[in-house]
Parts: C-alpha cells; sequence; structure tokens
C-alpha cells in the first residue's frame, strides 16, 4: 500500500468520521443468511454452502464484524466424514499460504466482500477465503479461515471457529471469533459485507499413500441427516460487531423432494 | 467320560471345577477372592487391563459397530457399539467374551477429532457378566482409546477394578 494512499485514506476516514451524524451509532445492522446442501439427499454425505450478507438500514456498510455464531441442523453427522484429516497450523498457513498446509486438511474455499469505511462505492472481494481443520487446542472440531486479501487492504489473516454442540433444533454451532483488520496503519477497520463459504468436499482432492505412491480420492463429508424437520433444516446466525452491536438472520434448506 | 457312573461323574467335574477356579483365582485374584465349585464363579475383585483392536463391522446412523480382539487381564473376541452422541461426546457398549463368560459394560467420554485420528477418553461402568463373570460390576474405569478417521479402527484401553 503506498503513502499516497495511506494518506488519501486516512484522510477520507477522518472526513467520514466528522462527517457522521450524531446518531450514526444507532445503527441498525440487518443479516441475511443462505445455505444450502449439495447433493441434497437424506443421509447422504454432503456439501454445506452458506452466505450471509450484512448491511445496515440506511445503506452505509456495517460496522466491523468481530464474531459470527453459526447454528447447523440437528442430526448433521460427522461420525464418518473424512474432512479434515491433516491439521493445519496457523503460523505455516500465514507463512507460505495454502502450500504451507497439506491438501487433507482443507475444508471448504470461499470468498468475501468487504468495504474500506471511506465513503460508499468502496467495497472490493477478497476472492480466496480457505476452510482449513485447524489445532484444536480444546478439543473442538477448529475450522481455520484463511484469507488472502491483495487490495486495497493487503493482509492474509489466519483465524478460526471451533464446532461445539448446539441445543433444541441446532446439533452444533461454528463460532468463529473475526480479527479486526485495519484499512490502513491506525485507520478504521475494514467492513465485511458479505461473505460466502462451504464445508464439505465439493472440489477438494485429498490424498493418501498407497504402495508407495499418492493417490487422489476424494474426502467423505458431513451427512445431511436421515429425516428432515417439519419446515426444512433449520440455519441461523448471530452477528456481533465491533460496537457491540448485534443482529441475527435464519435460513432454512428446504426437505429434499422424495425419492420415489 | 466313558466308564464313569454318573454320580462319579458329577464329583469329577466338580473336582475339576475347584482346580480349575483355583488356577483363575492364582492368575487374576493373586489367591485374594474365594470361589464357588459349582458354577466355577469368581468372587471377589478383578483389577482389568485391557486393550483392545477393533475394526469397524458397520456403522448406523451415528453409531459405528466395532469387532476385535481384546488382550490383557482377560482375553477374548470385543465388541464395541461407538455411538458418537455430539461434536465432542460419545457413548459406548463394550461388551468382551472371554473364555467361559462375558463382560458387559457402558462408557461415556470426550470426544475429540484431531486430524487423522479421533480420541476419546473417559469412563466406562461394567453393568454385568455372565458365565465365569456373572454378577460383575462396577463403576469409573478409565475408558480411552483412539478411532482412525480414515478407516475407523479403534484401539481401546480399559482399566480398573470390578467386583464379581
Amino acid at each position: 500500500m503506498t503513502l499516497r494512499f495511506a494518506t488519501l485514506a486516512t484522510l477520507a476516514a477522518l472526513l467520514a468520521l466528522g462527517g457522521a451524524p450524531s446518531g450514526a451509532l444507532a445503527v441498525s445492522e440487518r443479516a441475511t443468511l443462505d445455505a444450502s446442501f449439495s447433493p441434497d439427499r437424506l443421509a447422504t454425505p454432503t456439501t454445506i454452502a452458506f452466505g450471509f450478507h450484512l448491511a445496515t438500514g440506511e445503506g452505509a456498510a456495517p460496522p466491523p464484524l468481530t464474531a459470527v455464531d453459526l447454528r447447523m441442523p440437528a442430526g448433521m453427522n460427522y461420525t464418518t466424514t473424512t474432512l479434515g484429516l491433516a491439521i493445519c497450523q496457523p503460523a505455516a498457513l500465514l507463512a507460505s499460504g495454502l502450500a504451507g498446509c497439506s491438501p487433507n486438511s482443507r475444508l471448504g474455499y470461499g470468498s468475501a466482500y468487504v468495504e474500506v469505511p471511506f465513503g460508499t462505492g468502496s467495497g472490493h472481494e477478497i476472492p480466496e477465503i480457505q476452510a482449513l481443520s485447524g489445532p484444536s487446542p480444546n478439543g473442538n472440531l477448529t475450522v481455520l479461515f484463511y484469507a488472502n486479501g491483495l487490495y486495497p487492504v493487503s493482509a492474509q489473516l489466519a483465524f478460526s471457529g471451533e464446532v461445539l454442540p448446539a441445543t433444541g433444533r441446532f446439533g452444533s454451532q461454528l463460532a468463529i471469533a473475526v480479527p479486526l483488520v485495519a484499512s490502513v496503519p491506525g485507520g478504521p477497520d475494514v467492513s465485511i459485507v458479505s461473505v460466502t463459504s462451504t464445508i464439505g468436499p465439493r472440489h477438494l482432492t485429498y490424498y493418501r499413500h498407497v504402495h508407495g505412491r499418492l493417490v487422489p480420492f476424494k474426502p467423505r463429508g458431513v451427512s445431511v441427516p436421515e429425516r428432515c424437520p417439519p419446515g426444512g433444516f433449520p440455519f441461523a446466525a448471530d452477528f456481533t460487531f465491533q460496537d457491540g452491536s448485534r443482529t441475527s438472520a435464519t435460513t432454512t434448506v428446504p426437505c429434499p423432494a422424495q425419492r420415489r | 467320560m466313558p466308564g464313569l457312573s454318573m454320580n462319579a461323574r458329577s464329583r469329577a467335574l466338580a473336582v475339576a471345577a475347584t482346580l480349575a477356579s483355583a488356577a483363575l483365582i492364582g492368575a487374576a485374584y493373586g489367591g485374594a477372592a474365594s470361589c464357588s465349585a459349582a458354577s466355577a464363579h469368581l468372587a471377589g475383585t478383578l483389577s482389568l487391563s485391557e486393550t483392545g483392536h477393533l475394526h469397524l463391522t458397520s456403522h448406523h446412523s451415528f453409531t459405528l459397530n466395532e469387532q476385535g480382539s481384546a488382550s490383557g487381564t482377560i482375553s477374548g473376541t470385543i465388541y464395541i457399539h461407538l455411538n458418537i452422541v455430539s461434536t465432542n461426546r460419545v457413548t459406548a457398549e463394550v461388551n468382551i467374551y472371554p473364555r467361559g463368560g462375558s463382560l458387559t459394560g457402558y462408557a461415556t467420554a470426550s470426544y475429540r477429532p484431531s486430524g487423522a485420528v479421533a480420541t476419546f477418553a473417559g469412563t466406562m461402568t461394567v453393568a454385568r457378566g455372565s458365565g465365569r463373570y456373572a454378577g460383575a460390576h462396577g463403576a469409573g474405569l478409565s475408558f480411552t482409546g483412539t478411532i482412525q478417521r480414515t478407516n475407523d479402527a479403534v484401539t481401546v484401553h480399559v482399566s480398573g477394578r470390578i467386583s464379581t
């Protein structure tokens, strides 16, 4: 990032802050959530795709996101999944990117759209988000997210979420602590506007040694529940922002059509 | 036993059972327990330390059905139904079939998948036994092990004292 860009960005940020209405802290965040299974068949290993979009009622970028808690339906079966047969160490990921980790640690992939809070129209896509199996200090399944941002904010981030048990209609939750990313040194933090990601074998290839040779294979995903609850499979997400505000969103994956 | 009358045969069986029981007590109890010659049933306490190596025979829903061999204080065929009840908890029914009897236990344990291996650690209750282990019971036995996630092969360790 050049000094000129940094100076302009800082100036823009100061202007934005100075011009903000006094009620700016009272903006209301809105969230939408999407989820799907592929394939969408009961009791079948699948790839879970999920995405969220954040906005404010005023049309501005939301405050920087600090936590996401994604709850998934009860009955998702982790028993026989072979996802995450290797563990990716965050330090290796940050040092070498994806090449620093075994392909057998990959869980999924996605992208994000971020906005630098220097007025409007400053959104940029982070085309590469990778989900990997990370070390689990608390003994829970850990999903490591790697975001490789190049422009306007050059930052490689590794942050993690723990898969925890949930109750009621939900069987598990992915609790993600999202780090703040400064747009420029000392400047305001980047706002995350949307994220899409998968957790599952789609487009993933693992490798195993067979008689001294590396043989590719497709990992087995988490399985769709055996029964579909009335109204479909529920997903929900809670979002926490830097300013302490929260919002939430829900969605359902419709029950798959009955096979005859 | 050709050539023996029914009474003689019964006496011979009783003597054999007594001798067998005494040998078993010497091996497994260190001579600290008593026995019943009629049923060859061991009474007292038994310090178990078992290791089982099992392979997946089938899986249904959240349950892995495993079969293998156990060795240690007693040895025999071992079956485990390992039920993954949440992302970090498992329950298990464990059946061991040593010569002349069986032991059945139930375990709960934490479950920690980490890369190619998932580990579990918790406690097991021995609920019942049959044959030589009729009346066996015990609680708080250590129950630990691993699951190879590529093929769901299980290694399990059970240790602790049971009453018989």
